[in-house]
């Protein structure tokens, strides 16, 4: 058996008989299945490119002995595990070796979903009904009435009644292959054989994931003799985990995964870096009266558009070559709650993201006026939706006020979605933030995939522009 | 007929009783009762292994399939062992990019799009805010580069994932919040253990328990003092910026494969979904596959992914190269961003997003006279303790600034401590927590009245 190192380097540095003997106790099921997919992978030609995980549990040592790639998991987590190397290289055979506590009590959640993910994928679980290297415990799959350390008195309906794994996962859509084996006599061994077998057949064939429970003998944790412990399984364990076939693959094959691009080309037109720049229309970082460091706010309710407006002015500063950042600031709520936006421009670096004291304010709401309103710095420009907001409190001394009946315009338009472009028309128009091209060429970069929204975009701009333009003048005049 | 000379004509099997442990499955199975139960103690074992009789054997091998060890009962094997192969490294390639035009990204997502550049085209992950958005960006990318994206049952599942492709060989990361960073606690300790790379961004939100969603430093400690059980360490980068997101992003690949170990970035809830100005770096990563991995192919078949040493030697052993490795970040790997440090009496010490208000709040204090400097720590593990140390000089008094229960001032009071130096030196600090990250003007206003005090002092 060449899938068997010739000695056992990693058995206590191979020292005297550890060379070649196994760190299983006398009669031990884990040897037998060991040796059982040893020789299916000799059959099947798959040694180079088996992955076998190694789980916690007794059969931890699973690395000292197969001569194939090996790797150890933690407690329970071997079909995690092993759904990384398969994806990582979906040529290699990966056998997940599991017992009943890593698998059926611990590592629950990670074997389900590793069967619903359904990726080829082998699995084989040893079921002994009990807890072998910490020494005899309850297992998952102990038997009712079984004496164990932690069931002195014998499991009892307190303590649950053993999981039926095998069933279980052939319930499972994503499972393929799903079959309960034993070793009780020679007849289980050859079926076990044949089983094992399949199952990384299954796998190779990348039809799907395969999963084998094999009942297996633990004489040490029993009390039992190996011969007796046999009997113990067929008798004992067998009505309670019906041997036979639960599940046969139906599902054509996956077709090969390709290898990962890593053109870079192509990675530059992924993460949209391709796209030509976008003219600049600024002649210098705006005069303000907001000097170089300018912080704007953007207030209303969700679905209002404030975030959407905020990351245009964001996008529109840095094509013009500045510095900005927009930060995002929401309610619990997935919709329908309070939506606040931070903008802030610089001309070579942004220092403080935050605007907790705006210069400039756009209020989509009566609510984020009361609330921001007052923090708006002195000399700076409160632009508000005057449709829904018609008893505008009094602002600090020296803000400007420009109400702009944004829904309303928007509702003229024929888009009430557009209201936050008509706002943000007026800001710009009220600020001397930038000439109206920079909006006009962010939008259209916005909307690149959208054409057919280009025009009403643009004339929500202009009729905000116009009506910032109009109540400044009311309220100079 | 034919079966039954070809049955006659196998080979018996054989037993070097030292490799027989007594267990008597083999007796039962032969049906010619050629196997009969030990009386004699063997004196290398202390067990007492089968007797063979084999006068009545066929050869027909069952009790060599009912024998549960290897190199038990067995006929001779004339097939040699297959030669293994020696594995050698394959160098990660550099890929120029040309000139690619700014992007304008979330941190989060300029984090995921590092990554790609990295070459890394694995993630795992499972959805918490504020961390979502880079989990949602990879998949949507990574398909289209023939990735793979897993969304995992829970963040214990996914940092597993990790483990298994990165013990592959290959470069793979997640995006998490502080909850779920807890969660995957205990496979760090198992990648560092085991020498397994892979790229953990933590979009850290406040804590404890389920805490709030809102930006905190909270995880600081995690990770730089608690990455699960037993001795663990790893290099935890710290971004301020979305640019950083994509660079340090970037760069945790590169070191996570330097040193076959974890790579942490600590990004808060702001800068996760901040959006900013990015540039890109000059080139992208192809990845190559290191020689240790198990990649489950020829060439990797005789390695193996572990973290479990059983004899006490061992593992000390293993311990004292783990603790080689982290004394080679220490002096390597330390990185600092200093603002206006040089002539400074008063230090701020702040990192990522409060950094940002704390540098607004220096160039504040500098117009009203107060020589005022920022040491802003880009590597959190290992402390930049030698970019720091030379400032100390001049330095009066530190006012560490976070987000967080005091969690950097811990790092630098051990760096400080560690290193012997700083006494003398006052050390006060201004903590905002639940959500709520200092403002420029707090700052501002707690160096103001440092200054103050000492000036009266």
């Amino acid at each position: 058996m060449s899938t068997f190192y010739e000695r056992f380097e990693r058995h206590d540095h191979a020292r005297g008989l550890k060379a070649r003997s196994t760190h299983y106790c006398a009669g031990c099921g884990h040897g037998l299945v060991h040796k059982l997919i040893g020789e299916a992978i000799d059959d099947l030609g798959l040694q180079d490119r088996v992955v076998a995980i190694s789980p916690v549990g007794c059969s931890v040592f699973l690395h000292y002995y197969l001569d194939v790639g090996n790797t150890q998991a933690a407690h329970g987590r071997a079909p995690a595990v092993g759904i990384g190397h398969k994806l990582a290289n979906p040529e290699a055979i990966v056998i997940s070796y599991q017992g009943d506590g890593d698998l059926a009590s611990i590592g629950l959640a990670e074997i389900i979903h590793a069967a619903q993910l359904g990726l080829p994928f082998t699995v084989i679980f040893v079921n002994n009904a009990i807890y072998g290297m910490t020494g005899g415990q309850l297992a998952p799959t102990s038997l009712m009435g079984q004496r164990t350390s932690t069931s002195p008195g014998g499991r009892n309906r307190h303590m649950g009644s053993p999981l039926r794994m095998a069933e279980m996962m052939a319930q499972i859509d994503g499972t393929a292959y799903v079959e309960r084996v034993a070793l009780f006599d020679a007849k289980q061994r050859a079926r076990a054989g044949k089983a094992i077998k399949r199952a990384l057949q299954v796998q190779a064939d990348r039809v799907g994931f395969a999963f084998v429970e094999v009942l297996a003998e633990c004489p040490t944790h029993l009390g039992l003799t190996p011969p007796e412990t046999e009997r113990w399984v067929a008798e004992k364990m067998v009505p309670v985990f019906p041997l036979g076939l639960k599940k046969e693959p139906t599902a054509p094959p996956f077709p090969p995964w390709p290898p990962p691009n890593h053109d870079p080309a192509e990675l530059l037109r992924v993460i949209g870096a391709t796209s030509a720049p976008v003219a600049r229309f600024c002649r210098g970082f705006p005069v303000t009266a907001f000097g170089e460091d300018i912080a704007l706010k953007l207030a209303g309710a969700g679905g209002d558009g404030a975030q959407t407006a905020a990351l245009l002015l964001t996008k529109a500063a840095i094509n013009e070559g500045f510095d900005a950042t927009h930060i995002p600031s929401y309610g619990p709520e997935s919709r329908g709650g309070t939506s606040y936006a931070d903008v802030r421009i610089a001309e070579s670096e942004v220092l403080s993201p935050a605007a907790p004291h705006p210069h400039a304010l756009v209020a989509f709401n009566a609510p984020s006026l009361a609330r921001f309103g007052p923090e708006v710095l002195p000399g700076g420009v409160v632009v508000y939706d005057s449709t829904v907001v018609t008893a505008p409190p009094s602002l600090p001394p020296g803000v400007r006020p420009v109400p702009v009946p944004c829904t309303a315009i928007a509702h003229e338009l024929g888009q009430k979605m557009v209201k936050n472009v008509v706002a943000l028309g007026a800001l710009v128009a009220a600020t001397g933030l930038f000439p109206p091209e920079t909006l006009v060429a962010a939008v259209h970069q916005a909307l690149a995939s959208k054409p057919k929204l280009l025009t009403v975009n643009e004339e929500a701009l202009a009729r905000g522009r116009r009506a910032a333009e109009e109540a400044l003048a009311q309220t100079a005049g | 007929m034919a079966t039954v000379s070809k049955v006659s004509k196998r080979p018996q099997p054989g037993l070097e009783p030292e490799y027989c442990k007594g267990c008597n499955r083999c007796v039962e199975a032969c049906v010619h009762g050629c196997i009969a139960p030990g009386q004699e103690i063997n004196p290398l074992t202390g067990l007492m292994p089968v007797a063979l009789h084999l006068d009545e054997c066929n050869g027909c091998g069952l009790c060599v399939d009912a024998c549960p060890e290897p190199w038990g009962l067995r006929v001779p094997d004339p097939t040699p062992p297959r030669p293994r192969a020696v594995p050698a490294d394959l160098a990660p390639e550099r890929q120029p990019l040309g000139e690619g035009k700014p992007l304008i990204l979330k941190g989060a997502h300029a984090s995921a799009i590092g990554a790609l550049l990295a070459g890394c085209r694995h993630f795992f992950g499972y959805p918490i805010t504020p961390s979502t958005e880079g989990a949602e960006l990879m998949a949507r990318l990574l398909p289209q580069l023939d990735g793979h994206f897993v969304q995992a049952v829970s963040e214990v599942a996914a940092v597993n994932m990790m483990y298994g492709c990165g013990g592959a060989g290959l470069p793979s990361m997640t995006f998490t919040s502080s909850p779920g960073l807890s969660l995957m606690l205990e496979g760090v300790s198992y990648m560092i253990g085991a020498e397994v790379p892979g790229v953990i961004v933590d979009v850290m939100r406040g804590g404890p328990g389920l805490g709030g969603i809102g930006p905190e430093q909270s995880d600081i400690k995690l990770l730089c003092r608690g990455l699960g059980h037993g001795g663990t360490h790893a290099i935890v980068l710290a971004p301020a910026t979305p640019q950083e997101m994509l660079d340090f992003t970037q760069l945790a690949f590169a070191l996570a494969f330097e040193y076959r170990n974890p790579v942490m970035i600590a990004a808060d809830g702001y800068l996760g979904q901040m959006t900013g100005k990015v540039l890109l770096p000059p080139a992208a990563v192809k990845p190559g596959l290191p020689a240790w991995s198990v990649h489950g192919d020829a060439a990797h078949r005789g390695n193996l992914i572990n973290s479990f040493h059983l004899a006490e030697a061992d593992l000390e052993a293993h311990n004292r190269h783990l603790q080689a490795k982290y004394l080679m970040m220490i002096k390597a790997e330390q990185r600092a961003d200093l603002y206006r440090c040089q002539d400074a009496d008063v230090l701020l010490v702040a990192c990522n997003t409060p950094a940002r208000m704390a540098k607004g709040a220096v160039r504040a204090l500098r117009d009203e006279g107060i020589a005022a400097g920022l040491f802003r720590p880009q590597t959190l593990w290992p402390f930049p303790i030698k970019a720091l140390k030379p400032l100390l000089r001049e330095v009066r008094q530190i006012v560490v600034v976070e987000a967080s229960d005091g969690q950097l001032e811990d790092e630098l009071r051990l760096a400080l401590s560690h290193a012997g130096v700083g006494e003398g030196i006052e050390l006060r600090h201004l903590r905002r927590m639940g959500g709520v990250l200092p403002s420029q003007r707090e700052i501002v206003d707690a160096v103001r009245a440092a200054v103050k005090r000492r000036a009266l002092a």
